[in-house]
């Protein structure tokens, strides 16, 4: 029988009735910045994590030529950006990228990982520099750990992190999506061959990690044999088998690699490539996505931003497909969009969709952000009556809930226009003060899973609606990383009839009754996470041979004439 | 231990791979001279394709010089034709052989083209390089067979330091090692009504545009330096304007492309990055030609050299005039005054738009191989064949067959119409250009 450890938070929540759209809440919160680019390239993003464990999310802000930030929630609506003081100072020497966030090392707190183009200073003839990883001390304070968790050796053009425990041991494990061609072991020599070979496509990163301590690179190991100019991946359970799969997101799909599907094949080690099959081999500018599912069949669909026209991918369970349903829902609209993030931010019982859109710096050619608001089923633009109509040149973008008031906020990245610019464009957050209905938060707690239980689904059934929704494990929206609190609107309805959790490798927990407007935590029982690591595995499987052999010996000697 | 010997049958199988070890490494005896021009032109195209970061621009600046040094190879062992010094720009000089000495034209050819090529293309791959070294080495044991040592060596010596004096004058041409500066962070152009913006479904990744300086690099022909402007239809959008008109005439060609129209836009699509450019799928059909007519020697690396030469200088003024009209592609008006949704068939090329680049070359490639070829000569261009089908597009690469050298400029710039990337008026002025291009180049006096 399962022991369900259910903590309650109940929140004085106004709603019905509160309906004022978003409010630009930036410089009130002291949020103060802006992304800027190198020679014209790629960034920024934003993670959300709660990092002093104080039960409000704050937030990692890459900077790229800018210093990044750490931005800690005050729980008055307010930050103070806590980088120096927390040790992060590392991260100053490089051009930094996307960012994600996992408890690694399963100590309780959240740690960072950050990618990177090149280094700070002297410019390098071809820029390449080491991803970063800071341990959180739990303290306030974080601990580079790159070269002890074996990754400051490769040298990459690294874009956006997805988390995911993909061989289901309990510690997060990574994709890193690498845009040019990367150097294992560093950049040794420069020629005109060096140079011209660094345009070329890359690989990805897959990361195992190892006992929270190692990053092992295990692409190979898992048949992993692809290239593309990419903004990462977004591990997902597309197929609802229990674990994690893998989409991968290209640019220039339709002239180098196209989006990938990789199917976990768990428990052999190995991805298979089915993006054909499963006609997911997009050949666009992949820049980012984003996952739900929005017509709650029970199977995951994936928002895929692009230049010109986004492509909304709906999966067809019975052919095995997705479908490109982008127009028939109302959000085929000509831009360049980058961030994408779905949340039922009204609350209204369906799930309403955030597109952040930008120039190509350095052209800078303003054009405002999607608020596609979900009308039984259909999507309106409505960015403009909701006062998220931000000419911005948008990048990353996150949902997390600011004031710990139950809906979820906006924060969204934006470059500095290279060139003369009209409107303003700086990192702006959003309050949300658009709600119409009862909400549900829930908060995971892994054991055998990951701490943060990356890739669990929260199934959620209040009379007829049904709500599927999967754990963040960061690259959904555009090389950021969401709040893993998950979040339901549930409009007028007063109660959930039951909420299912299926972790990582399938084993569930139901709960029932409960009554909307609060916050609940679920940890995960059943089979407590119990540390292992290789040499154990070798040990036991060691003693095994030897006993064995002992047996052998014995049984000959034992035939022997005497 | 037992040894087993093989058996009668592995006996034999063991002698006939022996056998066929020893023929492969048997040297032919002979090699048709057209043939070593040919296989040069092979190998020239091969690196084109296969050095990362290659630009049609350099590309076909490459085109030029390893044309030339084909026909400066053997010249000198011709009676009729002469060298081309002091007909070039800035080409004063060129090493002369020895008088009185015994030249193998042919060894000359290889040698010159094997180190040229790896000095013009410096940046490609080692593996590139040895394959190089390796055609150079197979054809010269061929030579050596019909000539003593001491004539070998005078050759070979000659062969390098033709190659390297024309490595040294290329250098001074604006194109040295362009490469490195395909797109520059730093150049900037204001936008006026009608002018070029970096494509939104676009062949590259970067924003700004290829090479804006290459207009002013040197070219080959004196005459083609100072060519006058060719005259551009005015912006002006409104529906009636001749401006609107060429858009509205790529907008409807689009939407009803027939298969073998889009068969035509992907054939002559050349993208640098997995092909070797548009200047190399011309260089490629002079060698078709040169191997389907086996014309002399002297004829063969003439082709190459007024080929080569007509499609670099084709470029240059091509580029000349596009910065100087900085001139919007299809798929910035059309979404913006005809259909928001439209999308060209093929993807924009990373530069302005006016005249068309593809016509200007393949007029100026055709116009070169009429002076060598009867302009009705049929031929069956399989530059592609075999190249996996284009799933974006859902076509395949299929062989095209031509009645007239000219018909393949006409497909070439017509091909970027089908494509939605160029209007009528830059094919128009693109072919005509072309044509006076090549002229000047054929001009030159090249015989004696």
């Amino acid at each position: 029988m399962f022991r369900l450890i259910c903590i309650v938070f109940l929140f004085l929540v106004p709603f019905l009735g509160k309906s004022q759209g978003f409010v630009d809440h930036t410089e009130a919160a002291g949020v103060n910045h802006f992304f800027e680019v190198y020679e014209g390239m790629f960034g920024g993003g934003v993670a959300v994590l709660d990092y002093n464990n104080d039960g409000y999310e704050d937030l990692y802000l890459t900077g790229g030529m800018q210093e990044d930030q750490l931005l800690e929630n005050l729980k008055d609506g307010t930050f103070k950006n806590v980088f120096h003081k927390a040790n992060l100072k590392p991260a100053l020497g490089f051009v930094t990228q996307g960012v994600a966030t996992a408890d690694f090392n399963r100590d309780g707190w959240m740690d960072l990982l950050i990618t990177t183009i090149t280094t700070k200073g002297s410019k390098k003839t071809i820029p390449r520099a080491q991803n970063l990883i800071f341990i959180n001390q739990g303290d306030g304070s974080f601990l580079e750990k790159s070269k002890s968790f074996g990754i400051s050796e490769s040298e990459s053009f690294s874009t956006g992190i997805s988390i995911g425990d993909f061989n289901l041991d309990g510690y997060p494990d990574v994709y890193v999506g690498n845009y040019f061609t990367d150097y294992d072991g560093g950049l040794k020599e420069i020629s005109d061959a060096t140079i011209v070979n660094a345009g070329k496509t890359a690989k990805g990163y897959l990361y195992e990690n190892k006992g929270g301590e190692k990053f092992v690179e295990v692409s190979k190991k898992y048949k992993l044999d692809h290239r593309g100019f990419s903004f990462g991946g977004i591990f997902t359970d597309f197929d609802n088998d229990h674990d994690l799969d893998l989409i991968v997101n290209n640019d220039f799909g339709y002239k180098a690699k196209p989006n990938y599907l990789l199917e976990n094949m768990y428990p052999k080690k190995e991805f298979r490539y089915v993006e054909q099959d499963y006609q997911m081999d997009l050949r666009i500018n992949a820049m980012g996505g984003a996952t739900a599912d929005i017509n709650a069949d029970g199977y995951l669909d994936y928002f895929i931003t692009n230049i010109r026209f986004n492509r909304f991918m709906i999966q067809q369970p019975e052919e095995k497909i997705f479908e490109d349903q982008a127009e028939a829902l109302g959000t085929q609209f000509f831009t360049i969009s980058w961030g994408a993030n779905f949340n039922d931010f009204d609350q209204d019982g369906d799930i309403d969709l955030f597109v952040s859109n930008g120039d190509l710096n350095p052209n800078c050619v303003p054009m405002y952000n999607f608020y596609f608001e979900n009308n039984e089923g259909l999507y309106t633009e409505q960015s403009s009556k909701v006062g998220l109509k931000d000419y911005g040149v948008g990048r990353g973008s996150v949902v997390f809930d600011l004031e710990n008031d139950g809906d979820m906020d906006l924060l969204v990245v934006s470059q500095k226009p290279i060139r003369p610019y009209g409107p303003p464009s700086v990192t702006r957050l959003y309050k949300n003060e658009s709600t119409v209905g009862n909400y549900l938060q829930v908060k995971l707690k892994g054991n055998a899973s990951t701490p943060s239980a990356f890739g669990a689904r929260i199934e959620v059934y209040s009379d007829s609606l049904y709500i599927n929704h999967e754990i963040d494990g960061g690259n959904t929206s555009h090389i950021s990383h969401n709040s893993r609190t998950a979040h339901f609107g549930l409009g007028a309805r007063e109660k959930i009839d039951s909420l299912k959790v299926t972790w990582p490798g399938g084993v569930n927990q139901t709960l029932y009754q409960l009554v909307p407007n609060q916050r609940v935590e679920i940890e995960e029982e059943l089979s407590p996470f119990k540390k292992t690591s290789e040499w154990s595995y070798k040990w036991v499987l060691g003693l095994l041979l030897f006993s064995l052999l002992f047996l052998i010996l014995k049984y000959r000697s034992s035939l022997l004439p005497y | 231990m037992k040894i087993k010997f093989p058996s009668h049958f592995q006996s034999i199988l063991v002698l006939s791979l022996g056998w066929m070890l020893i023929q492969c490494n048997v040297v032919q005896d002979n090699i048709p001279d057209h043939e070593i021009a040919a296989q040069w032109a092979d190998m020239t195209l091969y690196v084109t394709k296969n050095t990362p970061a290659n630009s049609p621009t350099f590309a076909s600046r490459c085109l030029g010089y390893m044309g030339l040094a084909q026909y400066e190879a053997v010249v000198h062992g011709d009676i009729k034709h002469q060298s081309l010094v002091g007909q070039l720009n800035e080409l004063n000089a060129l090493p002369l052989p020895k008088a009185q000495q015994n030249y193998n034209w042919l060894m000359v050819l290889n040698r010159s083209q094997s180190t040229l090529l790896k000095s013009i293309y410096i940046q490609t791959s080692d593996e590139n390089k040895l394959k190089i070294d390796s055609l150079e080495k197979r054809i010269h044991k061929i030579l050596l067979k019909s000539i003593d040592g001491a004539t070998a060596k005078r050759s070979l010596n000659y062969g390098d330091r033709l190659a390297n004096e024309l490595f040294e004058w290329s250098k001074t041409d604006g194109g040295h090692r362009g490469y490195l500066k395909n797109f520059d962070p730093n150049y900037h152009r204001d936008s006026f009504p009608g002018s070029w913006k970096p494509p939104l479904f676009a062949q590259s990744f970067s924003h700004n545009p290829l090479h804006h300086f290459w207009g002013e690099n040197r070219t080959f022909s004196p005459l083609n330096k100072n060519l006058p402007l060719p005259t551009f239809i005015s912006y002006d959008p409104s529906e009636s304007s001749a401006y609107h008109q060429e858009f509205m005439a790529v907008y409807k060609k689009e939407r009803k492309l027939t298969e073998e129209e889009k068969e035509a836009a992907i054939w002559w699509s050349d993208d640098p990055d997995v092909t070797f450019s548009p200047g190399g799928h011309l260089y490629y059909i002079a060698q078709a030609l040169v191997r389907m007519k086996k014309p002399n020697l002297i004829t063969a690396t003439k082709t190459f050299a007024m080929v080569g030469m007509s499609v670099a200088d084709a470029f240059i003024k091509c580029w000349k005039w596009k910065y100087h009209f900085f001139s919007e592609r299809p798929n910035t008006f059309i979404p913006e005054f005809i259909d928001q949704k439209w999308e060209s068939f093929w993807p924009d090329p990373p530069f302005p738009a006016f005249p068309s680049g593809h016509a200007i070359q393949a007029a100026a490639a055709a116009r070169a191989l009429q002076a060598t070829f009867n302009n009705k000569t049929f031929f069956i261009d399989s530059a592609h064949v075999g190249r996996e089908r284009d799933h974006v597009r859902n076509v395949e690469f299929k062989a095209r067959s031509y009645p007239t050298l000219w018909s393949v400029a006409v497909e070439t710039a017509e091909s970027r119409f089908y494509g939605g990337i160029h209007t009528p008026q830059d094919n128009k002025v693109g072919l005509e250009q072309g044509v006076i291009v090549a002229q000047n180049i054929i001009n030159l006096k090249w015989e004696k």
